[in-house]
């Protein structure tokens, strides 16, 4: 099990030679300039970015995420190309009214204002052994899921789309058509999308693969009726854009090991934010337990799992803590930090 | 790399429990000793409601073809349940992998370990053996002596063997591009 690196004590990080890792990130970040805009679906503007310099772009993994730095945050977006030797890369960002400002940010990005974001990540991969692939997106998780159509129909494996979305709100519907033809499965009425999702489930052959990207309720049913069906874990992959919120959960206190100090976390207050407080910054980046960027290592102690990153067997192993959502189940968590 | 961290499995005494989880299953006992753990499974596929077929047969080989019409109908939701001697349960495992089964697909109990599979790094051949982990073997393939070594590759099924005395012997041929 790899851990993510920490960034070392308060009283390390304030000598003059930067740690490692952040020299890493600073020299994998990508200057980009914005090339491109149109508008995907109401609501769903596409950004069209290449290097500012003009210099190639890192290729990708199909279903990766490019996070952008807007303003004072991050955020991931979902890459839609196939990420073979990409001259450019394109975002389709959904504008949501009541977000935290990303999406509004992205929204008033023209043609050739300049950016900054990380390489891109992958965590919603084609895996190589599967025999089919089944795409399943709900309303603007179509993107990933274009990106492994792309990339799937680039590499002649045998794929279906289910897409579920409102009628006239969907986004790459036409380039979705010629790309996919008789692969992709426009599914505008809800109950017909659950219908459709249900009998895909029930009649896939053995070596298929499931990846589903959507709303949260979406995502939920799909994957909880997958493991209904005797799909093993393995062969389900999701990816959530959002993550519900979650309650402000009993007080506790972090016990660092390393610097032999103890950090109170009171309710309401993430693990991450008592820690930052208290001058220990350990990366991050989503805030919502999805990204796997603040994965610190638990020594005693029990976590109160609350992420959606870890996989079962690294829940049960409770040696990891993704401190940005979880807790601790007991009144002190002991951590590597 | 030492012994602790080898891809050698444990195989538990205990047959391991059918859960349940899976709409079809495909029972395989590849020895005498498998009949009462196959038996044991159908029971608890029958109490899930899970409909399973069986067949109990020595011939790896003749097994691995009812794998293979057994996996050429099966959707998702199908599991493998395999009982028998390592060789054999190795050799069905990376069968059924092959043909698109993942880790979780398929449930596995070693009655024994009387001979184990040896793959030669050098020329491919696979042979059966009784000697020990760490012992010697004479590949019969290239007649190469081989090291078992402690590393099982389950796509193979086998064990890794590479030869343990290159250095007392003179070179080979060196290929050149002419």
């Amino acid at each position: 099990m790899t851990t993510t690196p920490l960034v070392p004590p308060a009283d390390e990080l304030a000598r003059s030679d930067p740690s490692p890792t952040v020299t890493v990130q600073a020299a994998g970040r990508l200057h980009l300039r914005v090339v491109g805009t149109s508008v995907a679906a109401p609501g769903v503007r596409n950004l069209v970015l290449a290097r500012a310099d003009g210099a190639r772009l890192p290729a990708y993994p199909p279903g990766s995420h490019l996070v952008l730095h807007c303003g004072q945050r991050r955020n991931a977006y979902s890459l839609t190309g196939c990420g073979t030797r990409p001259g450019t890369y394109t975002v389709s960002v959904l504008l949501l009214a009541d977000g935290q400002g990303g999406s509004r940010w992205v929204h008033g990005l023209q043609v050739g204002d300049e950016l900054v974001a990380d390489r891109p990540r992958s965590a919603f991969a084609p895996v190589s052994t599967a025999t089919h692939h089944l795409l399943v997106a709900g309303g603007i998780g179509i993107t990933p899921v274009l990106s492994h159509a792309r990339s799937a129909v680039r590499w002649g494996r045998s794929f279906d789309l289910l897409y579920g979305y409102r009628p006239g709100a969907a986004a790459h519907l036409a380039e979705l058509r010629a790309l996919c033809g008789a692969y992709l499965h426009e599914l505008p009425v809800m109950a017909n999308f659950l219908a459709a999702v249900e009998a895909a489930l029930i009649g896939s052959r053995i070596g298929t693969h499931l990846y589903a990207c959507g709303p949260a309720p979406m995502l939920d049913a799909v994957v909880g009726r997958a493991g209904e069906l005797g799909w093993p874990e393995e062969r389900v992959h999701t990816e959530r854009f959002s993550a519900e919120a979650l309650d402000p959960g009993e007080p506790f206190e972090a016990v660092l090991t390393r610097s032999a100090r103890r950090v109170p976390v009171p309710s309401g207050t993430s693990l991450l934010d008592a820690l930052d407080g208290a001058g220990v910054t350990v990366p991050s980046m989503c805030r919502q337990g999805v990204c796997g960027e603040c994965r610190v290592a638990v020594l005693d102690g029990e976590p109160l799992h609350r992420d959606l990153f870890l996989s079962e067997q690294e829940r049960a192993a409770g040696d990891s803590v993704m401190c940005c959502v979880s807790r601790s189940r007991n009144p002190y968590l002991e951590l590597d930090l | 790399m030492g012994i602790e961290h080898t891809s050698v499995p444990r195989w538990p005494a205990e047959p391991p429990t059918f859960d349940g989880r899976a709409r079809s299953v495909t029972l395989l006992g590849l020895d005498a000793d498998a009949q009462p753990v196959i038996a044991k499974w159908q029971a608890q596929a029958h109490a899930a409601g899970v409909p399973s077929s069986s067949l109990v047969i020595d011939d790896v080989n003749a097994a691995v073809q009812h794998l293979e019409r057994e996996m050429a109908s099966a959707v998702v939701g199908w599991r493998l349940l395999v009982a028998g001697p390592e060789a054999g349960v190795l050799t069905v495992s990376a069968a059924a992998r092959s043909l698109g089964a993942v880790g979780g697909e398929v449930l596995a109990h070693v009655t024994g370990v009387p001979l184990r599979r040896l793959h030669c790094v050098h020329c491919d051949a696979v042979t059966p053996t009784d000697v020990a982990i760490g012992g010697t073997v004479a590949c019969v393939g290239c007649g190469r002596s081989l090291h078992l070594y402690h590393h099982l590759s389950r796509r193979l099924g086998a064990y890794l063997g590479y030869m343990v005395d290159a250095e007392e012997h003179e070179p080979g041929p060196v290929l050149t591009d002419a």
